[in-house]
């Protein structure tokens, strides 16, 4: 089913250009889908009957039913992410 | 004959930027902590300016002559009266747009590019940092560095970077250094390429080498940039709604409906700000923030009575439906889907200020396209989102014969995404579309419904 539609292209709303479904189902971060797949790709396809035959319940909660952090906080992470890989390298 | 724009001297400039947190409540951002995050947390990406003007609730922020300066280089930008599309469309409605494609790097972007680059400079900050998409950002910053003298490095996402070559061409124009993400400079990027030699990137890796170029820089003369969603950039932004206001006081015009396409936010908030103040203080007007449709198109589904809810308990209405079974795509907060919305724009949905509507990407590339054949302008892909909520509401206004007032923003030209409109054009983007199996098993949903009679008024 996977590769059945990783040829098809939309305009992403995040990067802002064409991209194929390929790199939407494992290019959003960690090899997990990109969280708007459902949003993005239901003009084209049965996304969700896609989402729920591929991926396990754990990824669904975590991608696709998680609450999104506001951008201060995620900034704060990064930044402290960035500090922990910096101090070790 | 009619004059097409409107325009204002460069007196006649606003010299404030609105803010809107003096008008609304905001909960504060929480930190990993849970919380309310402090400024100092922000401090290793951000100068201590720019934070302050992130948490401020003053509700008129004085715009540094300085930065007048550069951005007078674009602005004012032009009002245009659409006439030729009013005339295509045969409507009364008249129809307005903010013309932001007309800035160097042919986007809105710059409005808080320069500021934020004067700001660092007056920090004592000789170098910033950020991730692009597609490289509108990336373009608009090193523009902005180049203007004040600073150093800047774009980190852009490699499988846009290998899409679009002219962008890093265009940065390199400006003296920015544009790399493919994951880069070799940061060990977030190194780690990527590690994992996966041929990875196209993502943005959060990008993101992740941006912040960790401005943390590690231990001169402490690095920060890090961001284009949209913060509440400085929808500040900064609100240049763009102020001179339109000016512009249609010059024609005795005032809008009945702003429109603007909402991504991250800014450039709709740019252009719907300053009205929603307005509208805080009692003016009559609809504000409606424009997002790519998430909800299959209602007239591909058969017309049935149907619940409304999966679980059966409301009422059977005659609606265009795919079953009380079909989960649609995620919604989110006030009705807004983006992840990466503007808070402050989430909080005005949640408060009935303004009024989100959504686009299938063909009625919007159609409408990108009559826009391009009419007023001229090949509009980015984001931009036709509005244009065609505009073509909407100017068929609405024809038919209850009102001679309704539609201002938008037209946020930046297309010119680097052709690519775009040829695969529109070949017919390789499609909306939803069910197949007859498809069809036939949300059908067999309702067949113990009663079916609604097709009634017709004329």
């Amino acid at each position: 089913m996977e590769q059945n539609h990783d040829h098809l292209e939309r305009r992403c709303p995040r990067l802002g250009g064409l991209i194929p479904f390929g790199y939407c189902r494992k290019h959003g971060g960690d090899g997990l889908p990109c969280g708007k797949l459902l949003d993005c790709w239901w003009e084209y396809f049965d996304i969700q009957a896609y989402v729920d035959d591929v991926y396990p319940e754990e990824v669904i909660d975590k991608i696709f039913a998680a609450k999104p952090k506001p951008k201060i906080t995620s900034l704060i992470d990064l930044i402290e992410a960035a500090r922990k890989r910096t101090e070790t390298s | 004959m009619e004059d097409r724009k409107i325009l204002l001297s460069e007196d006649e400039m606003p010299r404030q930027w609105y803010n809107i947190l003096a008008d609304i409540k905001m909960n504060p951002p929480l930190g990993p902590d849970g919380k309310p995050v402090t400024p100092d947390a922000l401090a290793p990406v951000f100068p201590m300016n720019l934070i302050e003007q992130e948490v401020s609730t003053e509700r008129w922020i004085d715009i540094p002559e300085e930065v007048l300066g550069i951005l007078k280089i674009w602005r004012p930008s032009p009002l245009v009266r659409a006439l030729s599309l009013e005339k295509a469309l045969g409507t009364p409605a008249k129809i307005y747009f903010k013309n932001e494609s007309v800035s160097p790097p042919g986007s809105h972007k710059p409005n808080t590019a320069v500021p934020q680059a004067y700001y660092n400079k007056e920090f004592g900050i000789k170098r910033m940092t950020t991730e692009t998409g597609a490289g509108q950002w990336g373009s608009a910053l090193s523009f902005a560095c180049s203007q004040f003298g600073l150093e800047c490095k774009v980190y852009m996402v490699r499988v846009s970077f290998d899409q679009k070559p002219y962008r890093k061409s265009m940065m390199a124009a400006w003296g920015g250094k544009c790399v493919a993400s994951p880069s070799t400079e940061t060990k977030a990027g190194r780690e990527a390429l590690e994992r996966d030699p041929n990875t196209p990137g993502s943005l959060g890796i990008a993101i992740s080498e941006a912040i960790e170029a401005a943390v590690s820089d231990s001169s402490g003369k690095t920060r890090y940039s961001l284009g949209s969603v913060l509440n400085h950039v929808m500040l900064h932004q609100t240049i763009i709604g102020l001179e339109a206001k000016k512009q249609l006081a010059k024609v005795g015009d005032y809008p009945d409906i702003v429109i603007g396409c909402a991504g991250g936010g800014s450039n709709f908030a740019g252009i719907a700000f300053p009205f929603v103040l307005d509208k805080i203080n009692g003016k009559a007007i609809e504000i409606y923030p424009v997002e790519p449709a998430g909800c299959p198109t209602m007239t591909k589904a058969p017309f049935v009575y149907d619940h409304g809810d999966t679980a059966r308990y409301t009422p059977l209405l005659p609606m265009h439906s795919l079953g009380h079974a079909f989960v649609p795509p995620p919604f989110h907060a006030g009705g807004l889907r983006y992840h990466g919305m503007a808070p402050t724009v989430s909080q005005l949905v949640v408060e009935g200020l303004i009024e989100p509507k959504a686009v299938t990407q063909l009625d919007a590339y159609a409408a990108g396209v009559l826009l391009a054949r009419t007023e001229g302008i090949i509009p980015a892909p984001e931009t036709t989102h509005a244009l065609a909520c505009v073509v909407a509401e100017a068929k609405k206004a024809k038919e209850e014969g009102k001679e309704k007032v539609i201002l938008f923003n037209w946020s930046g030209h297309g010119l680097l995404d052709l690519m775009a409109y040829d695969k529109y054009f070949a017919n390789e983007l499609t909306n939803f579309a069910l197949d007859d199996r498809e069809i036939a098993a949300a059908e067999k949903v309702f067949e113990h419904f009663p079916k609604p009679a097709i009634l017709k008024s004329r």
